[in-house]
C-alpha cells in the first residue's frame, strides 16, 4: 500500500463510521465531537507512515482513535490551541440529519456508554462493533479471557440501565 | 433487553450513518499537508517560558555560588546550592518527559499507550514534589554571621520556628504528595488548576489500566 494523501484520503472514507462513532462516545457535544474527529484524523495522518500491515487496517485504526480519544478526555486545552488552524468539518452529515435522536435509543445507548470508565468504553465498543475476543485482546492490548469476562460485566451494566429507562 | 437486540440497535447506527454520513475530501487534505511538529513547536509558549526561565535562574544562580565561593556567606552559598540542585533535577525531569510524551505511539495497543502516557503526565507529581523541598532555603539564605551575633533572642525566636515549620512542611509533603493521597482534601486544592486536571485524570486512568493489567474482577451473576 502506498502511503501517500491520497491513499490516506482513501482509507480514512472507508472507514469514517468508525471514527464518528468512536467521536461519539467519548464527547457528547457537537463542537467537541469535531474536534476529536480532526485531532482523530490528524494523529491517523501523522502516523500513516507507520503502519504495520502485519495488523488490518481497522485494527490501526481502532488504536489510534481509541487512544485519541481517551488521551483527548484530559487534553482538551492543549489540543484546540495546537490544532486551530486546521479545518474542523471533516465528516459532516448530510442534509444535517442527526443519526443520533436525543430521545432514541441509540442516544441512549451512547449516553450510556459515555457514563463508562474511558477503557471501558473502549472495550464495549468494540464489542458493538462485531469484533472477536482475539481481535479486541489486539487492540486493547489484553487477554481474550479478561475480554470476555469485562465485556460481560460490562453488557450487564447496559442491560441494567435499559430496563431501567424503559420501565 | 438480550445481547442480539443490543447488538441489532448498534447495527441501526451503522445503517444510518452509511446513508447520511460524509467525508469532507477538499478538507481533509489540507490537514494532509501538516507535517510532525518538533517537540519546541508543540510546546505550550508559556510551559516554554517557564521553562526557559527556569534554565536561565539555574545558570544564574549557578555564576553566583562560583564567583562568590571564595568569599561568600556559607548559608547563602548552602542554601542556593541546595535550590539551584533541587530546580536542576525538577527540570530534568519535566524535560525527560516532554520528550518521552512526544515519542509515544499511538498506534500502540490501547492499555500500552494510555498506560505510558500516564505514568508520564502523573510523574509531574515527581516535579512539584521537588520544588516544594526547596521551601526552608528561602528562609535561610539571607542569613549572616553578623545576624547571628548581633541578632539576639528575638532573632532566633523568630527564624528557628519558621525555617523549622518550613522544614517540617517541605518534608511532610515530599513523602505525602503522591498518588494514593490524590482524594484527600489538601491534594485536591493544592491541585485544582487547570494545569493539573490532565494529571489528575492520568492518575485515576492508571487505576484502570491497573485492574485490566491484574485481569478482569469477579462477576457477580
Amino acid at each position: 500500500m502506498e502511503r501517500n494523501a491520497r491513499t490516506f484520503l482513501d482509507v480514512v472514507d472507508s472507514h469514517k463510521g468508525i471514527i464518528y462513532k468512536i467521536s461519539a462516545a467519548y464527547c457528547r457535544n457537537e463542537p467537541d465531537r469535531k474536534d476529536l474527529v480532526q485531532e482523530i484524523l490528524l494523529q491517523l495522518w501523522l502516523s500513516f507512515h507507520k503502519y504495520n500491515a502485519q495488523f488490518a487496517l481497522s485494527t490501526w485504526i481502532y488504536r489510534i482513535a481509541l487512544n485519541v480519544s481517551i488521551s483527548h478526555l484530559r487534553t482538551e486545552y492543549r489540543r484546540k490551541r495546537i490544532n486551530q488552524d486546521l479545518p474542523a468539518d471533516l465528516l459532516n452529515l448530510k442534509d444535517e440529519e442527526e443519526p443520533l435522536q436525543p430521545e432514541s435509543d441509540t442516544e441512549f445507548l451512547f449516553a450510556c456508554i459515555r457514563q463508562l470508565k474511558a477503557i471501558d468504553r473502549a472495550l464495549i465498543l468494540l464489542y458493538l462493533e462485531g469484533k472477536s475476543q482475539q481481535e479486541i485482546a489486539e487492540i486493547i492490548g489484553t487477554t481474550p479471557t479478561n475480554v470476555s469476562t469485562r465485556v460481560f460485566r460490562i453488557k450487564q451494566q447496559l442491560k441494567q440501565k435499559f430496563s431501567n429507562h424503559t420501565k | 433487553m438480550d445481547d442480539h437486540k443490543l447488538l441489532e440497535l448498534w447495527k441501526t447506527t451503522d445503517q444510518k450513518l452509511e446513508a447520511c454520513l460524509r467525508f469532507n475530501r477538499q478538507n481533509a487534505e489540507d490537514l494532509t499537508k501538516w507535517k510532525v511538529r518538533s517537540l519546541l513547536a508543540s510546546m505550550n509558549p508559556l510551559k516554554l517560558f517557564t521553562l526557559l526561565m527556569g534554565i536561565l535562574w539555574v545558570c544564574f544562580v549557578d555564576l553566583l555560588i562560583i564567583n562568590t565561593f571564595p568569599y561568600g556567606n556559607p548559608f547563602f552559598l548552602v542554601s542556593a546550592g541546595i535550590q539551584v540542585l533541587l530546580t536542576k533535577f525538577a527540570i530534568g525531569i519535566y524535560l525527560y518527559q516532554l520528550i518521552l510524551i512526544y515519542q509515544v505511539d499511538v498506534g500502540e495497543p490501547v492499555i500500552n499507550t494510555q498506560e505510558k502516557l500516564a505514568r508520564l503526565r502523573s510523574s509531574t507529581l515527581w516535579v512539584a514534589r521537588l520544588l516544594f523541598l526547596q521551601l526552608p532555603v528561602w528562609t535561610t539564605f539571607y542569613i549572616t554571621a553578623d545576624m547571628i551575633k548581633d541578632g539576639g533572642a528575638g532573632f532566633f525566636l523568630v527564624q528557628i520556628p519558621v525555617t523549622f515549620a518550613f522544614l517540617y512542611l517541605a518534608i511532610w509533603l515530599f513523602i505525602n504528595i503522591k498518588y494514593e493521597k490524590r482524594d484527600k482534601k489538601w491534594f485536591r486544592l493544592l491541585f485544582s488548576g487547570r494545569e493539573w486536571g490532565p494529571v489528575i485524570q492520568s492518575m485515576e486512568l492508571l487505576d484502570q489500566v491497573r485492574e485490566y493489567r491484574q485481569g478482569a474482577p469477579e462477576v457477580k451473576e
